[in-house]
């Protein structure tokens, strides 16, 4: 079986999902980690903001992200339809197994997955329209003073709404996603399964409220 | 006991079918689900009507023939049994139960509920097997094997091939059922020569049927009459991925 046929069968594309899937995850406590440094002022956050932007592997790192997430995209909207397509009639009364006993993992998060990752792409594009490619304000030494910008964005209590809401869907996402990955790896054991679950939901729960932290602290701030 | 159903009629392949209304009276609370569509069907016979089509064999929980969705569930409520275990003290009197055949592309009706599997037959034959010279019966523990190995293959071998996996799976994925038969071969010494070819035939013939892939939700666990864990699955991914690098 040649490479590329394997990374197309069911098992393969699972693997090629679970392994973009956690390179974005990993993309995400990065992410975070810098924003968090909003925390420490205006000096610390704009610093490292121009450190990341000035450094010419920047244009490697993005195109390697954009390149993740189009597979990533690919891979689950192409998996979706040949889903759908593995059952034409669908079934009149249908309920979940789950109801039946205790062993399934199925949650509103798992059956939801399409739908939470393409609200989590039309946010991207949103977030990277007011960011990356917002107003540009300038600090005194002339880098750009994204601290600013992000006063300003989030000094609209709607964007904090949106932002919040946004965090919640990417959270309902990783929530099955996580421990999702692990299974398509193929990482199983009946003693560390259960606790890998649970930690993959500790770190969702923990990434979505340390993002969703910042809209709100930038307006509180703001508002003093 | 008196109960309502609403069963899937289609008179053959490709056919378009619709629920159909059935009342059930005289039915006894200690009858198999089975035996009352027995007894509705010998109704249905005297008024010179088609009794409905179901599969069923053993009658007893390991042949893996019968098999239908009641009330949304495959194989119905009851944890680690088949249709014909579920009994009829399960529902009560006046209950509507909805009968619907296993739903799958790769699953196509033939008649009624009966559905053609044919599907996993040729995944079987795409690699679940050990090639060997067989000759006597070899003595007992010629071939030392771990306890824990034995037991893994052992849960793993208890696949019937009902196909209830691929019924409750919302993508009608056939992942359990081709894991439960690649593990049951794989984790023992005699399966292990084959072990790469076998993973990677099996899962092309799987993904060539037309089933789905993998959620990882668990819910092909949940209604598996035989109560095969999606680790199973882990052990299929795994092997696979192994097998092609």
């Amino acid at each position: 079986m040649t490479l590329q046929k394997a990374l197309s069968s069911s098992i393969g594309s699972k693997f090629l999902i679970a392994l973009t899937g956690l390179f974005l995850f990993l993309f995400l406590v990065g992410h975070l980690a810098g924003n968090l440094l909003f925390m420490l002022g205006a000096d610390a956050f704009n610093n490292y903001a121009h450190a990341l932007i000035s450094n010419p592997l920047i244009l490697v790192a993005e195109g390697g992200l954009i390149a993740i997430f189009l597979l990533h995209i690919f891979k689950t909207v192409t998996m979706f339809v040949a889903n759908r397509r593995a059952r034409p009639d669908r079934y009149a009364a249908k309920k979940w197994a789950k109801t039946k006993n205790d062993r399934s993992r199925k949650t509103l998060s798992s059956t939801t997955m399409i739908l939470t990752g393409t609200i989590t792409l039309l946010f991207l594009v949103t977030h990277l329209a007011t960011f990356k490619y917002g107003p540009y304000y300038e600090t005194t030494e002339g880098i750009r003073d994204l601290y600013r910008l992000q006063f300003a964005v989030f000094s609209n209590p709607g964007y904090v709404a949106f932002y919040l809401v946004a965090m919640g869907v990417i959270g309902f996402h990783l929530w099955h996603g996580i421990s999702s990955a692990a299974q398509s790896f193929g990482v199983d054991s009946p003693r560390w399964t259960p606790r890998l679950i649970w930690t993959g939901r500790v770190f969702t729960v923990a990434v979505s409220l340390g993002f969703a932290l910042l809209p709100i602290y930038t307006f509180v701030m703001g508002r003093n | 006991m008196v109960v309502k159903l609403k069963v899937w009629r289609q008179a053959g392949p490709g056919q378009p079918g619709k629920l159909v209304d059935y009342v059930a009276d005289k039915v006894h609370p200690d009858m198999s689900f089975l035996e009352m569509l027995d007894v509705v069907n010998e109704g249905l016979i005297r008024k010179g009507d088609d009794p409905i089509a179901f599969d069923s064999d053993c009658r007893e929980g390991i042949c893996g023939s019968c098999g239908v969705v009641i009330d949304g569930i495959p194989h119905g409520p009851d944890k680690g049994a088949t249709t014909c275990q579920v009994h009829m003290r399960r529902f009560k009197n006046g209950d509507t139960i909805t009968i619907e055949p296993f739903r799958a592309r790769a699953f196509p009706v033939l008649k009624d509920l009966v559905v053609n599997r044919s599907a996993f037959d040729r995944i079987i034959a795409a690699g679940g097997y050990v090639s060997m010279n067989v000759g006597g019966a070899p003595d007992a523990n010629s071939l030392p094997i771990a306890k824990a190995m034995a037991d893994q293959a052992m849960d793993s071998a208890q696949c019937i091939g009902c196909g209830a996996c691929v019924a409750a799976c919302k993508n009608a994925a056939a992942h359990l059922f081709t894991s439960a038969k690649i593990s049951h071969l794989g984790v023992l010494p005699q399966g292990e020569p084959e072990r790469d070819r076998r993973v990677v035939r099996m899962v092309e013939q799987m993904d060539r049927e037309g089933f789905g892939s993998c959620s990882n939700e668990g819910e092909c666990e949940a209604v598996c009459p035989k109560k095969i864990s999606i680790s199973n699955i882990a052990r299929m991914n795994r092997d696979f991925l192994r097998a092609i690098v």
